[in-house]
């Protein structure tokens, strides 16, 4: 019988960790660019998840009126957008006119958190405090159970129908055909990145990293080499090792929203006018203000930019999860905090990674810890910010 | 229940509240460091006190405890109190030792880290008293809750005329003086100030009686009434070029209008008596008696006094200073040789020791304490409240934390107008008014109500010392 091991809470945790990536994304901008550490972003996850629920499930909603309902896709573009017109409010209504005021940092932190109660009984205002779920056209679950034989490594996909595991498809690798796909990936994706950072030099901005240039040539070679080197099935019954990863279209599909926010976010800050402004302003306010630098256009394009990243955050944690509550933002505060201070407050590449190693962290953890220490998932990821902020307080990939 | 028994169970949630905000106060105030988990040494106090003066195998209880320290003390005179006193030093060095560890990794770093490291500690361990039923019974909460000298309540003097005698005239004489010291602060308003505030309390009030009547139509109208008394009010507030008095004199009436007048009218002028003696209550007992709750409010007080006092001295001496510079420029203490992490640990024990008395107490008055009465919102509202009275001022906390309770409990009423099935709207409107306040005031009045105090440097304007 395979069970679900290791393997099975890496990939949970990358799914997590994606979702965690774009709230700690979002964060971060804010945090470095307009200096709000903001703790009513948590909040504006659950709020960017409610609109998307609003124009996609409205019966679930008390105090909203039943208009329409669109598909799960097409209301979250829209709630997404819509969460950006509440990002501009924001800056309009609270942030803007305390920055006139020259507010200090600590001034900062209570009115985003004064923000926070507002934002949050607004959604129990017009929800109330129940569990509700998107309606979403049910996804397939596969299951690919790998086996570690004597003979190498058997793949086999099954699915469960009607309560009976059915096997779709199986194959297997030998070791020789593992050691090498191993090692070809691996040569790939160095000499990926010893291409891609030949040119490297300090006044040299790679639009993307070489390093995630050799992850992805890696990935890419090792899936393909995989394809093409499977084997026929064998026996798996003397398995020493065996374990089971679910696996659906849901998850994919999350990891490719993330892929494609993060890769347009990095568009936006490396290759647009605005972009190349607001790294300025981040870098040192008053300077990018004489240069000429409207400083107001800026902050009102991070705080959109944060507000949508937020929602694209919230509408993957409500379909991930499947449930949505007004505090499902709020307990997802901490462990984007913890990304964004693990990897470095300034960084928005640090805080997305940051992002992935504490959903990585979370899932892992709470497997590998006894059952009765489930609760405490949270409690993982604050664990690390603090071993970050007494070991290295500037972030495992900050600069200050 | 009479208005009394309202008033008297008000106050006390206000005098615990204020001894948590005053514990605030001090890291906050007086010292700059933003603790979003000021509400986890509140909880730590709650247990603790409740935990150590328990007395051994008390049913329904699986957590730790049973350490029945009245009981130990019981030979001595005031055993029990004594016990009970000691279970709160406990609770506070408790607090203050936790505080030390959450402090020394995030003092050292920049404030915003605090808040965020002070957030997840509360909620972490919030988390850890939810779940494990082994330390303090989990979700169940405890329902042996000490009372000391609870054995003594209702106390009762003998006859009804010396109870009258010994317990009401210094309940009069305390409302006596409260007058007093207002009409003292409102005398100096003009008089077209006091005559459009006197309009607004009509107006209001009318506002309120013709609501209660009900009917679509019929509220409408009472709301419009109360709109015209609130820009009454706003009108005597232009006047008076300040807000303070006709404020004061707005409060003080509807004060007296409701506590003094309305029982009057709707009960007998019994009951307006009943309501001057307050801390008397002639209904208990053949021969009325001092109740329980009144000696708890007695209690609170006496603690939120000396937290004051204590506050007070600590703020004025040449320590205090060094706390405030700290807030202003970390630097320049620095600089002067001042070892200021020192302080700012010092600040964060001491501040989380006051939470934590406030935490006994509140245990103590409630009678019943779980998890779910510590959530983080208790700190939220304890900042509301400070930034209301005006931070870095231990009178402001205390108005603040008035005027906040006194609102939020105030509104309650306002549920008894609305179908039942709102009543989760309704406590979610009320917590966004507060958030709205706290942004709207750090906007218009960021120094609050009062202000920052001003301090007894020894230091006279001519740069003379004075003593």
């Amino acid at each position: 019988m395979v069970s679900a091991g290791l393997v099975d809470a890496l990939a949970q945790g990358l799914v997590t960790g994606g979702i965690i990536a774009a709230g700690a994304l979002g964060l971060s901008l804010v945090y470095s660019i307009a200096g709000v550490p903001n703790f009513a972003h948590g909040d504006m996850i659950t709020v960017g998840a409610y609109l998307v629920l609003a124009l996609n499930n409205p019966a679930e909603l008390a105090l909203v009126p039943n208009l329409v309902a669109l598909p799960f896709a097409a209301a979250a573009v829209v709630g997404i957008a819509a969460a950006g017109v509440f990002g501009s409010a924001y800056e309009f209504a609270v942030f803007r006119r305390f920055r006139g005021k020259d507010a200090d940092l600590i001034t900062m932190v209570i009115v985003s958190l004064g923000l926070a109660l507002i934002l949050r009984n607004l959604v129990v205002f017009l929800v109330g405090s129940k569990n509700v779920t998107y309606d979403t056209p049910s996804g397939v679950n596969l299951n690919v159970d790998l086996y570690l034989t004597g003979n190498g490594l058997a793949v086999e996909l099954t699915r469960r129908v009607r309560g009976s595991i059915q096997t779709l498809d199986a194959w297997g690798y030998g070791w020789p055909a593992l050691v090498a796909i191993v090692a070809l990936a691996f040569a790939a994706g160095y000499a990926v990145y010893r291409w891609r950072r030949g040119d490297a030099g300090f006044d040299e901005v790679h639009f993307v990293d070489p390093r995630i240039w050799g992850v992805a040539g890696f990935a890419l070679v090792a899936a393909a080499l995989a394809f093409a080197l499977r084997g026929g099935a064998f026996g798996v019954a003397d398995a020493a090792y065996s374990t089971r990863v679910g696996v659906s279209r849901k998850y994919g599909l999350i990891l490719a929203v993330m892929l494609a926010t993060m890769f347009c976010i990095n568009y936006v800050l490396k290759r647009t006018k605005t972009g190349r402004a607001m790294r300025a302003t981040a870098d040192d306010q008053s300077l990018a203000r004489i240069r000429g630098v409207n400083i107001d256009r800026v902050q009102l394009v991070v705080w959109v930019l944060a507000a949508v990243l937020a929602a694209v955050a919230g509408a993957l944690l409500g379909w991930y999860s499947s449930s949505l509550n007004p505090n499902m933002g709020f307990s997802l505060l901490l462990p984007v905090f913890a990304a964004v201070i693990v990897g470095g407050i300034d960084s928005p590449y640090g805080a997305a990674l940051g992002g992935l190693l504490i959903g990585i962290s979370m899932d892992v953890g709470v497997f590998l810890l006894p059952t009765e220490f489930a609760t405490y998932r949270t409690a993982i990821a604050f664990v690390i910010l603090v071993v970050v902020l007494l070991v290295k307080p500037e972030g495992l990939w900050g600069d200050a | 229940m009479a208005l009394s028994d309202f008033l008297v169970s008000l106050l006390t949630v206000v005098g615990v509240y204020t001894l948590f905000g005053l514990g605030l106060n001090v890291k906050y105030g007086f010292t700059g460091l933003v603790d979003f988990g000021h509400v986890l040494y509140f909880m730590i106090g709650a247990y603790v006190t409740v935990v150590v003066a328990m007395p051994s195998g008390a049913a329904d209880y699986a957590g730790i405890g049973g350490f029945a320290l009245p009981e130990l003390l019981s030979a001595l005179p005031l055993g029990g109190f004594i016990g009970w006193l000691l279970a709160v030093a406990v609770a506070m060095t408790a607090a203050a030792l936790l505080s030390l560890l959450v402090g020394v990794p995030t003092l050292r770093l920049r404030e915003d880290y605090l808040a965020i490291t002070a957030l997840g500690v509360a909620t972490i361990l919030h988390s850890v008293v939810n779940d494990e039923e082994w330390l303090f019974n989990g979700p169940f909460g405890v329902r042996e809750v000490y009372q000391p000298l609870g054995g003594a309540f209702p106390l009762s003097l003998g006859s009804f005329t010396v109870n009258l005698v010994v317990f009401g005239l210094p309940s009069v004489l305390a409302l006596g003086y409260v007058a007093y010291r207002v009409v003292r602060y409102v005398r100096p308003v003009s008089r077209d100030a006091a005559l459009f505030t006197v309009a607004g309390v009509v107006l209001t009030v009318v506002g309120f009686g013709v609501t209660t009547l009900g009917g679509g139509a019929v509220v409408a109208a009472g709301a419009a009434v109360i709109a015209a008394g609130v820009y009454a009010v706003s009108r005597g507030v232009r006047v008076a070029g300040g807000f303070g008095r006709p404020l004061a004199l707005f409060a003080a009436l509807v004060f007296a209008l409701w506590y003094l007048v309305m029982p009057a009218v709707t009960d007998s002028p019994a009951a307006v008596v009943v309501n001057l003696v307050w801390l008397f209550d002639p209904t208990t007992g053949a021969n009325g008696a001092v109740t329980y709750s009144r000696f708890i409010l007695l209690l609170t007080g006496a603690f939120v006094a000396l937290a004051y006092l204590w506050c007070e001295r600590t703020v004025n001496s040449p320590y205090g200073r060094v706390l405030r510079a700290i807030r202003e420029d970390e630097d320049v203490p620095e600089a002067l040789g001042k070892p200021t992490f020192k302080y700012k640990v010092h600040s964060m024990m001491f501040g989380s020791a006051l939470a934590a008395a406030a935490g006994g107490l509140w245990a103590t008055h409630i009678g019943f304490i779980d998890p779910g009465q510590f959530t983080s919102s208790i700190t939220f509202f304890a900042f509301t409240a400070v930034i209301i009275g005006g931070t870095a001022n231990n009178k402001g906390v205390i108005l603040g934390t008035a005027v906040f309770w006194t609102l939020r409990t105030g509104t309650r009423f306002l549920d008894d107008y609305f179908p039942a099935e709102y009543a989760t709207q309704l406590a979610a409107l009320r917590v966004m008014l507060i958030g709205a306040l706290l942004i709207v005031i750090l906007y218009y009045r960021s120094e609050g109500l009062l202000g920052e105090q001003t301090y007894d440097t020894g230091v006279s304007p001519r740069g003379e010392s004075s003593d």
